[in-house]
């Protein structure tokens, strides 16, 4: 695989705005998004020849898409999945261009996933009347456990037994990610929040608080993925995909917990393999993404994908080490704690702009890199971004990552 | 003790796979699945092969019901509409006394306490207790607190 390092690029994002609630469809959304990303890539529709989607059975398919905007597609597929599925068909874009079925991708996510289907099963009103639990939910609707929060609650609990972490360092990922949603106008929530207001936020589940859980919204986000060579012609400076890896799983994935450690996620298994293909180690990243659905997942993906040793992300993220201008900025758009919640592609995306160093800040030159570097005006961009690490999370269990390089690397 | 579990908000579907985990609790017996051609045993009883020896000729492990508190949570914001009067309660991730296996492996499963969050901890032996539903088919396994141990450890912040 080393030899497909920095032959693809990342060559078109957009994205609707995060909305509570949309009052559109998410076919509706998905146009917006996938227009949006032909606008920045300078791209027609006809030029895109492949699309590919994730859901949850709750969204619009790629063939609804190609209708909508008049594109004939030689590959058409949508997936079933959440976090960690925009970075593995980012991977299967690769794969199918190098095969040759087809020379340019969309990958797009449209969900209203606050105002529709949510995660874990509540109702956009609250908590489910009366729930029918079949399948895997005999075996944890029927005990009242079924949210994510609920879920990864139970690793985060067991990882603070096990390392003698507090939730002191869950408060550090939120303050992190919401001060970077302060220099983004696109984002949900703008006030910038201290340690002290994560630990007098109310309880969600504990280890859980308020402040430690995602913000969920209505939005679509689409990226674009072609061959180098197609790239250098196209409207902004590629940005190279180097590696990564795309939903590894631990062993006993699925709703089993007697794999020896519940903390010991799926990245864990993954890092080497991406780090190998890109020919990199930790010390050249500038900064990273991990998927924020809680505080806690990206404390564990830190430890998971090798940033630091077992046991030791509670101590590597204290004295505002992700926020930008410390060592590793982390979810520079704000994330999903805090800009708003797409299931993880808002992150590449912000990883797209931060590398073409076009951020879409508050400086009025942002479109043309022009950047002041001052954060109290509303500054985000960083003065360095070469290289960067993301990674994606579908539970514990499922993972993917994407490393990626401007041109200036 | 937690509020009561409206089980009428709660319709349990067991399937191929899971009738007979059911029929178990019902006759208030705590099964596992467990492989014929290896002995490895697993929970939940969705998965029909064993993870060890990829064996499809699988039965059922009485396990005693006794176990300790591996990792649990509290909830405090309901989700599921039958908990809504349980706030807060305990779901627990419980590592069953007598599934370990000679390579280290244990069987966790997992459920809901009948304690409050102040008697649980990580480490804590506990025993599962059954509870009647509104469908005469379903007895739904709960766990409790049975006892102490030096090393528990509760989340206090």
């Amino acid at each position: 695989m080393g030899a497909l390092t920095d032959k693809y690029c990342i060559v078109g994002v957009g994205e609707t705005p995060h909305m509570r609630p949309s009052n559109r469809t998410t076919l509706s959304m998905a146009c917006e998004a996938v227009t949006k990303a032909l606008a920045d890539a300078g791209l027609k529709p006809g030029d895109v020849d492949g699309m590919t989607s994730y859901q949850a059975g709750d969204s619009t398919t790629s063939p609804h898409v190609a209708t909508a905007l008049g594109m004939r597609l030689n590959y058409a597929v949508d997936i079933l999945g959440g976090g960690s599925s925009g970075e593995a068909l980012v991977a299967h874009a690769i794969g199918l261009i190098e095969a040759g079925y087809c020379k340019t991708m969309v990958i797009f996510r449209s969900m209203n996933g606050r105002s529709g289907r949510r995660m874990g099963g509540q109702t956009p009103g609250g908590p489910v009347p009366v729930a029918n639990a079949e399948g895997d939910a005999q075996f944890n609707m029927g005990w009242g456990w079924t949210t994510p929060a609920q879920r990864f609650g139970m690793s985060a609990m067991r990882y603070l037994h096990d390392t003698g972490c507090t939730t002191k360092a869950f408060a550090e990922i939120a303050v992190a990610h919401r001060y970077h949603a302060t220099l983004n106008p696109k984002a949900i929530h703008r006030s910038p929040i201290t340690i002290e207001d994560h630990q007098r936020s109310r309880w969600i589940v504990k280890p859980f608080r308020l402040l430690d859980c995602c913000q969920e919204t209505d939005v679509s986000v689409a990226i674009i993925v072609t061959s180098r060579e197609r790239a250098y012609d196209l409207r902004h400076p590629p940005v190279f995909i180097m590696g990564g890896y795309a939903r590894t799983l631990t062993d006993s994935p699925q709703w089993n917990y007697s794999r020896e450690s519940l903390h010991y996620v799926a990245g864990n298994y993954g890092w080497k393999r991406a780090f190998g293909m890109a020919g990199i180690t930790h010390k050249d990243v500038d900064f990273v993404s991990c998927y924020d659905a809680f505080t806690f997942t990206t404390l564990i993906q830190l430890e998971a994908n090798g940033f630091c040793g077992r046991g030791e992300a509670g101590e590597f993220v204290k004295g505002g080490r992700l926020q930008i201008d410390h060592e590793l900025p982390s979810n520079l758009s704000g994330g999903h704690l805090s800009e708003g919640y797409t299931h993880g592609v808002q992150m590449v995306i912000e990883n797209i702009r931060q590398l073409r160093h076009r951020a879409d800040d508050a400086c009025p030159g942002w479109a043309e890199g022009k950047h002041t570097y001052d954060r109290k005006a509303g500054c985000r961009q960083l003065r360095k971004a070469d290289l960067c690490c993301g990674m994606g999370w579908g539970w514990e269990n499922m993972a993917s990552c994407l490393i990626l390089r401007g041109m200036a690397a | 003790m937690p509020g009561p579990i409206d089980y009428s908000k709660l319709r349990i579907l067991p399937d191929f796979d899971t009738a007979e985990w059911w029929a178990g609790t019902k006759a208030r017996k705590y099964l596992v699945r467990q492989c014929k051609a290896c002995g490895h045993k697993w929970f939940p009883p969705i998965f029909p092969a064993c993870a060890k020896c990829a064996s499809l000729d699988v039965a059922w492990f009485e396990a005693s019901g006794k176990g300790k508190v591996y990792s649990y949570v509290v909830v405090v914001q309901p989700i599921v509409g039958a908990f809504i009067g349980a706030v807060p309660y305990v779901v627990a991730i419980i590592e069953l006394d007598d599934c370990k296996e000679a390579d280290g492996t244990v069987t966790r499963v997992a459920g809901v306490m009948l304690d409050e969050e102040s008697e649980v901890a990580i480490g804590l032996p506990c025993e599962v207790v059954y509870e009647e539903t509104n469908d005469p088919k379903i007895v739904m396994p709960r766990w409790k607190i049975n006892g102490t141990a030096a090393n528990a450890w509760r989340f206090t912040e």
